[in-house]
């Protein structure tokens, strides 16, 4: 989506694509990959979010995930909610068709 | 139908070979993704909002029966069950995993079928029209040509890399039904005054951020130098096309920034140095690609079956999906049946693998095995006898393929848009439901008459929107979805580009504002008049007010 | 870094010279266009091998006539994929007849060689250990072609065309 504002003060998650099977993952406390959001480590805001960001870009680089980006979130149901529209569909798939939901 | 030889099945099976290899060295790391990326897309897989999606060429939008169910195959065992049909003829599937992407593409050249270049800088798929052979206004079959091209272009060494990517398509028909002016080159069918047939050649259409109607290139081009014409036009772009702007590299900017006659002479200039070399094309082999495409037998069958004319007096629903979705054959007794793939509720150009399986079927029991795939998102069976409408159509019913909406308002292109596309800033999809669902009265639609709605999910313009009597355009606006609509807009030969209609408005206003056009639009209309037509007649003004009137 | 002519590594043997470095009395060098197009005249009276880079912008054309006094010409590839030295290439050999080395220099990677040798290059450097190993292997990957270009190669339908022709003296 076209320059989604930063939201910095927003929690962050780091989310990237598993390189071998193209999932969405997110990047869990324990430096490993989950595809439930629900198990992301969290960083209080976009500041605290460069220790997750630059191990996900490690992974990267490890060819263990694509392309890591942080994703700012709200908290306000206790699980991590996506602010941007793109990521709420990105996190829990199509949103219409044959296709809906996150599938598997 | 183009049925491959050893030489086109060991070309596939070496070039499966060799994307296996690359995604071997991805995986383990030998390949950084900057360096795999334009690999991968030149095999048509990209990495999409939620998975790896794989893009397999359909060419000229040709298919067997047995190849249609092949898709079927990929989609059960490869992906969750269903593919999508795009608007460049071919079929996208949706959550194909790297590691097993290989393996996909093997399946697939079974059957000879293939995903190269249905992505990447490079000569993309050739794309035609979908009633080509068949339709009865037709100089000739286009498909010779575009396989023709399909072959040139294949692994072409010197355009692997150009500039953007460059998409060419080819029309054999005066009513153009493959949108010749909105590509990169158009080729057109025509006859010069010796009644010998050739090539009208238009250049620098496209779509997307700089929406442009081509121009003519060269007004007639014998056939023998179709291949050293188009080369000649491909590296004048090859070597001058901008590459410092991604948004200004494709070759309608080119030509823009040249001009058509600076253009036009560098390319005869370099054609003028190769025509008679070795792309010059023998008149054998342009017979033995023709020979593929030679029409079909056809069994004769009676013209005005007693079944037939029984169903159509008796049965509305039949008679209906006759009216709409059925149209000439240029051989008597036979007729070319549309398949809609725009049921209320289903996504534009989505089919299932059991749909997939009951439409190769159908084909095969009354189409000759043949199928084609059209460019606004639905199928067609290209040779069926008149007498077999009637069952044909109980068949199509049973699976969900039977709306009798071709042509009409619910008929809508839509792009994957952000359900899918990790480019989007809005989705398509639910905004194609939504409308669908508000225009679902058929006596209604049927008094609308013929209106193209096409929408795309951003200024990518996959679904076509510049060219939809309605267009319509997903935009971003602070983290929301809203839309902005284009009207008068066409892709057939009358070509035009829609023009804006004002702000842009969110999901709901959207479907109401197409409401109230189609209402402005049955209110002025004369007789006979097409929504088009009025819009040409009347301008935008009164549409712009009543739409925003309410606002 | 590795050059393969040949399918093999080998010595390289050329160097490039900047434009301010004054011509060393022996050795192969490459010089720009510029300096070339400064100062073709004491470049062509130099009787050692001489050859020129090629920016992926200039037009072939504008070393057409000098090509007997040119023993090598190296163009560039500032990416991957920036194919512009594709059309060079052909051009220099197909239209020019250039028949002197044609080096690929840049960024010159394995996926690519297939193209470049299709094109007409017959040098090319490659930045890793097992670059012969690599060519030959990326070279192998293909052996059918569609395109009739410099390399030689038959395409498909001249394949197709003979194969028809044997079969019409066969019957
Ligand atoms: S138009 Fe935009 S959103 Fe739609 S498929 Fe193309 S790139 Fe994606």
């Amino acid at each position: 989506m076209a320059k989604a504002p930063k939201l910095v003060s927003n929690p962050q998650i780091v989310t990237a694509n598993d390189l071998a099977s193209g999932d969405v993952v997110y990047l869990t406390k324990v430096n490993s990959w989950t595809r439930a959001i629900e198990q992301a480590a969290i960083a209080p805001s976009l500041e605290h979010s460069a220790a997750l960001l630059a191990e996900a870009e490690a992974q990267a680089r490890r060819n263990i995930v694509v392309a890591p980006y942080a994703v700012p979130v709200t908290l306000e149901t206790g699980n991590p909610l996506p602010v941007q529209f793109r990521e709420r569909i990105r996190a829990a798939g199509p949103t219409a068709g044959i296709g809906a939901g996150p599938g598997e | 139908m183009y049925a491959y030889d050893d030489f086109d099945t060991q070309l596939v099976a070496e070039r499966v070979a060799q994307f296996r290899g690359q995604v071997a060295r991805r995986i383990s790391g030998e390949l950084s993704e900057d360096e795999f990326k334009p690999l991968r897309l030149q095999n048509g897989l990209y990495l999409q909002l939620h998975a790896y999606m794989l893009r397999v060429a359909i060419p000229y939008g040709t298919v067997s029966s047995t190849q249609m169910r092949q898709l079927g195959v990929i989609a059960r065992r490869f992906d969750r069950g269903w593919g999508h049909f795009t608007t460049r003829q071919n079929i996208q599937f949706n959550w194909i995993k790297l590691e097993q992407a290989p393996d996909a593409l093997a399946v697939l050249a079974e059957v000879g079928l293939h995903a190269n270049q249905t992505s990447g800088n490079c000569i993309r798929n050739t794309t035609s029209d979908q009633f080509a052979g068949v339709a009865a206004d037709e100089i000739e079959d286009p498909r010779v040509w575009c396989e023709i091209i399909r072959q040139w272009s294949t692994f072409h060494p010197e355009f692997a890399f150009l500039p953007r990517k460059f998409k060419i398509a080819v029309t054999g028909s005066p009513n153009d039904r493959a949108a010749v002016r909105v590509h990169d080159i158009g080729l057109r069918m025509v006859k010069n005054a010796q009644d010998e047939v050739g090539f009208e050649v238009i250049v620098g259409g496209g779509m997307g951020r700089t929406p442009i109607i081509g121009k003519t290139l060269r007004k007639f081009l014998p056939k023998q130098h179709l291949l050293s014409y188009l080369e000649a036009a491909l590296r004048v772009y090859n070597r001058y096309g901008r590459r410092d702007n991604i948004y200004k590299a494709r070759i309608k900017i080119l030509v823009q920034e040249l001009g058509i006659e600076a253009y036009r002479r560098e390319v005869e200039e370099e054609w003028a140095a190769i025509k008679d070399g070795d792309l010059r094309l023998p008149a054998e082999a342009i017979a033995q690609i023709a020979a593929h495409f030679a029409p079909p037998h056809y069994p004769e069958r009676p013209t005005r079956p007693a079944a037939f004319l029984e169903a159509l007096r008796g049965n509305i629903d039949f008679a209906r999906w006759h009216a709409r979705n059925v149209a000439k054959h240029k051989q008597p007794g036979y007729a070319i049946v549309t398949i809609s793939l725009k049921s209320e509720g289903q996504p534009p150009g989505d089919a299932t693998a059991e749909q997939m399986d009951a439409v190769a079927d159908l084909a095969e029991r009354f189409s000759l095995g043949e199928i084609r795939v059209t460019h606004e998102q639905n199928l067609v069976l290209p040779h069926v006898a008149v007498a077999d409408l009637p069952e044909v159509w109980r068949g199509l019913a049973a699976h969900g393929l039977a709306s009798a909406n071709i042509g009409l308002i619910s008929d809508i292109i839509a792009c994957p848009g952000l359900d899918y596309c990790a480019l989007a800033n809005a989705r398509s999809i639910p905004l194609a439901q939504s409308i669908a669902l508000r225009f679902n009265n058929w006596q209604r639609a049927e008094r609308i008459g013929e209106l193209k709605i096409k929408i795309s999910g951003c200024i990518n313009a996959c679904g076509h929107h510049h060219v939809g009597h309605i267009g319509i355009l997903g935009v971003d606006k602070a983290g929301q979805e809203f839309y902005q609509l284009t009207l008068g807009g066409s892709a057939s030969d009358d070509a035009a580009l829609g023009d804006l209609l004002g702000p842009s408005l969110d999901t709901e206003a959207t479907v109401d504002a197409v409401d109230t056009l189609v209402e402005t639009y049955l209110s002025l209309r004369q007789p006979e008049e097409r929504f088009l037509d009025t819009y040409r007649r009347v301008g935008l003004a009164p549409f712009k007010e009543k739409v925003y009137a309410a606002h | 870094m590795p050059l393969i002519k040949n399918g093999e590594v080998v010595p390289e043997d050329w160097g490039y010279l900047s434009d301010e470095a004054p011509l060393p009395s022996t050795g192969a060098v490459f010089v720009s266009l510029a300096r070339w197009q400064a100062e073709r005249d004491t470049l062509r009276g130099r009787n050692q091998p001489i050859g020129v880079v090629l920016p992926n912008d200039a037009d072939p054309k504008a070393i057409a006539d000098d090509l007997p006094h040119l023993s090598a010409i190296a163009l560039v590839f500032p990416k991957y994929t920036d194919g512009r030295a594709y059309s060079q290439a052909r051009l220099l050999r197909e239209r020019y007849g250039f028949s002197g080395q044609l080096r690929a220099t840049g960024n010159v990677l394995r996926d690519q060689l297939l193209f470049m040798h299709r094109s007409g290059f017959d040098a090319y450097e490659i930045a890793r250990p097992d670059a012969a190993e690599v060519f030959r292997a990326a070279l192998a990957e293909m052996t059918l072609f569609h395109q009739p270009t410099g390399d030689g190669r038959a395409t498909i339908l001249q394949q197709r065309l003979a194969r028809r022709l044997d079969n019409r003296s066969a019957a």
